[in-house]
This record gives structure tokens, sequence and C-alpha cells, in this order.
């Protein structure tokens, strides 16, 4: 392998792959470098760097909160029942406190704790909706893409005839069919109507990566299969699979968030965003915190993860790089 | 040019087609029929007459024979909760009310989204593309009901600018103020998107070679501009437009409910709620046809834009 080295170089130069640092010798250091490059990439993008942040400071406001309430005595001890499910009409409707930093809802729960209830809802729904996405993109692309011919056109038709399928409609009648709506049949009803663009990114990037000069290349010089797949097929896919997450997370989010605000998604006592939100029209010309607070949530992990797939754009994929 | 307009006209009917059995199809799912689900018991005669009348004792290749039919027939059939009304006259009734909010939303869009976009293409970087660019996110990112919310709570309920909600029973009328609020929260998404688009789309025209030609010939930067950047760059809005109009539809389910306005959004919730699927099926196929004919108008718009298009597909 180590004679092979400099060939391999030589090849990937004359492709147009470009390694920002001279590449050492030694094997080690040149795998990890295209990751290295991606994150140098990314870091320096200021907007995407605090989008990350925020994006992962949600997600862990969403899932750290609530074991506070589950230890018992930690946070009730220190500034009062903050079950996200508990009921007291004696504090209802009031505004941020000390005890209530997002003050509580007509029932008199406490929004801080509901919004990191309704924010794991929320954010478990997404990412299980982007990945059931992503695997059926994945097969049904990656089949379209890597057969093509007769099979490649039939599915690729279906797919231009699925796209007449309107989302909300479909989703809510799927729903219906189920008959509960809870995490699992929200991802479904949500993941059927939205992996149509995905498969058609994925088939696209696996036509191109099959003609690819550099993969040929590669096999011409005598690079085997695994290292052709472990070295070129699976970094240029991953980018763009990771990208395209990222990119289909504030669909799924805002999907949910629209289903279960017409009141047909999650049901109370349990809350999302969405459903946190419904509850606080009844109460918004009074108290406009208890939609407030929920919608900003969802504003700030959608922008977050438009940014964040920017960022990642830019990083991993440097020739679609925006002027 | 011609037979690419037929080509595509044809190629729509099975599409049509298929859409309809996998609606269809799923609504099969839901199980039963209407005449099962009642209280009273229904003598066994009368049960297989009723099924009879209405096909279901046919096996479901016919019973999509005939629904496709019906479909194209416009004939809906009869809601299965209300006794004495059809889909149809729901659809008339309530279906033109979506409409006008959804043209008026993406009428928004245009008027606000396709200047700002231009205008930031043409000084990037500055103050204005900045603020731009920040609305446009902001735009991006918001719930449709938050936004509609905070505009009733703000200019409804504490200023009185506008009604809170309603809506005119005229088509026509557009001579009236509470269209205005409905219509902006439905379209603040539109106006980010082609506002992202087009500056988008202009700053890769304004670096190809022949605007760099134009340029060099000495032609005057506003002809430049006018000539060769917009009408190459506006091209792929003409395409975004079309599936933004499914995203219209899906918009104005919410912002019908927040504002109370009586089109076929707020009603497909209430027929879901009551599990009257016979008004939901029709609705979903109307929504369905109205998404493959805006698609269907897009891309016949595309191929007189972009003669490629038509070279390629024919």
């Amino acid at each position: 392998m180590a004679v092979q080295e400099p060939r391999q170089a030589a090849v990937e130069a004359r492709a147009g792959v470009v390694h920002e640092t001279a590449p050492a010798a030694g094997e080690a250091i040149q795998q990890s470098s295209l990751w290295q490059d991606a994150w140098r990439r990314y870091v320096r993008n200021k907007a995407a760097v605090a989008a990350a942040v925020v994006f992962i400071l949600i997600v862990l406001y969403a899932f750290l909160i609530p074991g506070f309430w589950i230890i018992p005595g930690i946070w009730t001890d220190w500034i009062g029942n903050v079950d996200p499910y508990d009921v007291n009409f004696a504090v209802a409707n009031e505004g941020p406190s000390a005890a209530h930093p997002f003050g509580t809802d007509q029932f008199g729960r406490d929004l801080f704790a509901r919004a990191a209830l309704g924010g794991q809802v929320s954010i478990e729904i997404g990412f299980a909706a982007t990945i059931v996405i992503l695997v059926v993109a994945i097969f049904y692309g990656g089949i379209s893409g890597f057969v093509g011919g007769a099979l490649d056109n039939v599915m690729m038709r279906f797919l231009d005839a699925l796209y007449g399928l309107p989302f909300l409609p479909f989703a809510i009648i799927t729903l219906a069919i189920v008959g509960t709506v809870n995490i699992v049949t929200m991802v479904i009803a949500l993941s059927i109507v939205s992996w149509f663009t995905d498969a058609r990114v994925v088939r696209g990037q696996v036509m191109t990566l099959k003609q690819n000069d550099y993969v040929r290349a590669a096999h011409a010089v005598g690079a085997r299969w695994y290292r052709i797949l472990g070295r070129h097929l699976i970094p240029n896919t991953l980018g763009i699979l990771i990208i395209s997450m990222f990119l289909s997370l504030p669909g799924v989010v805002l999907g949910e968030a629209f289903i279960s605000f017409i009141g047909l998604g999650i049901n109370p006592p349990d809350a999302s965003w969405g459903s946190m939100a419904n509850e606080g029209r009844e109460a918004y010309r009074t108290h406009p915190i208890t939609i407030v607070v929920p919608s900003l949530f969802i504003a700030a992990i959608v922008l977050c993860a438009n940014f964040v797939a920017d960022g990642l754009r830019d990083a991993l994929d440097p020739r679609t790089r925006e002027t | 040019m011609a037979t690419y307009i037929i080509r595509r006209v044809i190629w729509t009917i099975p599409v049509i087609l298929l859409v309809i059995l996998l609606i269809f199809s799923l609504m099969k799912q839901i199980g039963g029929n209407p005449f099962r689900q009642t209280e009273r018991a229904v003598p066994a005669q009368i049960q297989a007459n009723l099924e009879r009348k209405y096909n279901l004792n046919k096996p479901w290749y016919a019973q999509y024979g005939y629904y496709v039919k019906d479909v194209f027939t416009y004939d809906l059939g009869p809601s299965m909760r209300l006794r004495n009304r059809t889909v149809n006259q729901i659809v008339q009734e309530h279906f033109p009310v979506s409409l006008k909010l959804a043209i008026l939303a993406v009428a928004w869009g245009l008027l606000i989204g396709l200047p700002a976009g231009i205008l930031s293409a043409l000084k990037p970087n500055t103050l204005f593309d900045y603020g731009g660019q920040l609305f446009s996110n902001i735009g991006f990112a918001l719930p449709n009901f938050f936004v509609a919310t905070l505009l009733i709570y703000y200019l409804a309920v504490r200023n009185d600018f506008f009604p809170t909600n309603g809506w005119p029973t005229d088509f026509w009328d557009f001579n009236d103020k509470r269209i205005i609020l409905p219509s902006f929260a439905l379209g603040l998404f539109f106006m980010a998107y082609i506002a992202r688009l087009v500056r988008g789309t202009m700053l890769e025209t304004m670096q190809q070679d022949y605007v760099r030609t134009a340029k060099a010939k000495g032609l005057r930067w506003r002809r430049v501009v006018m000539r060769h950047v917009l009408r190459n760059s506006l091209i792929p809005v003409v395409t975004a437009v079309g599936p933004l109009i499914g995203l219209v539809i899906t918009g104005t389910f919410v912002i019908e409910i927040i504002f109370s306005i009586p089109g076929i959004g707020r009603y497909f919730v209430t027929a879901v709620g009551a599990r009257d699927f016979s008004v939901v099926m029709g609705i979903t196929v109307l929504a369905a046809l109205v998404v493959i004919l805006a698609n269907l108008v897009v891309d016949i718009l595309y191929g007189f834009l972009d003669p490629r298009t038509r070279e390629a597909r024919s």
C-alpha cells in the first residue's frame, strides 16, 4: 500500500481533490484530513458555529432539564415543584418569576419544564423522521441510481407522481388510519410525505459517483474496492447525507408543529412545541407568553438547523459554495 | 413546443390516476364502510341494498374505477355526516375562499420578495442586503401560526387597525381589510423564500461570462441587468413557485383556523375530527389535483422560458 501512495496522491491531485495542507507521509494523517479540512472550514463560519452552539444548548435543555425533576429533591427543594404534568390552579397564568422562569400556563403548569418536555418530543420526532427519510431515500435513490436503465426510469416517474401528494392532508390521513397519535405514528406520517426530494438527491449522487473520474482513476491505479468505497464513495456521500439531514429537519419540525397546532397531533397532557402553541392560543390575548415560548423554540431550532446545514455544505462540499 | 406541451399534458393523466389510487387505498385502510358504523341495527336486506347502491359490494378495483369516474365527472359523493350536503357543495362553498387566500399570499411573496431579492443582489454585503437576509432568515424560521398570532395581537387587539377574523363572502371583493392580515401571515414564508432564491440566482448569473462580455462591450449597467441578468435569474423562480403551491395549501390550513376563515382547510380539519371520510377524501384529491396542475403549468411555462428544457425532454 505504501508504494501506491504517491500515485494515489497524484491521481487525486489531478482529479481535483485539494488538500489544504500538504499530505504528510503515512496513511493515518491523510485519512483524517478530509474531516479536518471540513472542521477548519466550518469553524471559520461564525454564523454556523453560533447556530451549532445554540442548537446543542436547546437539545441539552430539552433532555437535561427533566433530569432535575426525575431525581427527587434537587430541583424541588431549590425552587419548587416543576413537574411538567403537575396542575396547580393557584399559580395559573403567572408571568416569568424565579420559581417559573417562563411563567405558567392556564393550568398552572410550569412552562420552563413543559417547554423542555415539548422540546424532547419535537426534537425526537424531528431526528427520527429525518433518519427514516434518509434510510428510505438511500434505498430508493440508491437502487434507482445504481441499477439505472428502465428501472431507474420507472422509479423516477413514480417519484414524479408522488410529488402530486399534498403534504399536510396526506400526513393527517395517515394519522387517521393508524388511529392513535404518538411519537412513532407522527414520525411515520411525516416521513411518508417527505422523502421524495432526498431520494432524488441520493440518486443523483450515486449516478455521479459511479461515473466520477477519480473513482475510475483510483480503480485504474489498482485500488481495491474497499479502498474506493472507504476512501472515495463513503466520504463523498456522507457529507451530502449529513447536510440533507439538517436540510429536512426544519420541514419535519414545522410539519409536526402545524399538525399539533391544529389539534390533530400530540395530545395533552403530553406536549410538543406545536401542541403547546395550540394550548397557548386560547389565552394569548391575556397571557401571550404561553404561545411565545414554544413558537420561539421552534423558530430557534429551525433557524439553527438552516445555518448548520449551510455551514456544513460549505465545509463538506466546497464546490457548491455560494458567492 | 406543441409536442412538448402535449407530451406533458398526457403524462399528467397517469400521475392523477396514481395519486387518486394512493389516496383511495389509504382511505380503504381506515376500514369498514359508513353503513356499518351506525349504532342502529340495520336489517341485512337493507344493508345489502345500501352497499349495492354505493357499489360497496364490488371488488376494490371496481370501486376505484367508479371513484375515478366520479372525480373526472366532478361528483365527489355525499357527505357521510351531513345528510343534506354533498362534497361538491362543500367544495364549491369553501374552496374559492382558500384559493383566494393562497393567491393573495403568493402575490405578497412576489410583490415584496422579488424586489427585495433583486436589490439585495445588486448591492451585496450592504446594510440593506444584511437586513434583507436577516428578514428572510426570520421569515423562514418563524412558524406562521406565531406570525399570525403576533399580527392579530398587535394590529387587531392592542391597536384597532384590522379586524381580528372573518373573510368577505364575495370572491371578487378585494376591498376588504379582513383579507390583509391572513394573506400577509401566509405570504411571509414566500417573501423570504423568493427573496433568498432571487438573490442567490442573481449573484450567480452576474458572474457568468456573458454578463462580463456585456459589461466589457460598454453596455450600461442598467441595461445589462434588465436584459441579461434579470431574464436569466428569474427562470428558477418560476420553477420554485410550482412546489410552493403545495406549501400554500399546507399553510392555509393553519391560517384559516387562526383567523376563522371558512376555507377548505378548516373544513378538512373539522371533517377529520368528525370522521367524515368522503369529505376528507374529496378534499385531499382536490388538493392533489391543484398541486399536479400547478406543476403542469410551471413545466409548460418553463418550456417557454428555457428552450433547453423542452429539447431535453422531447
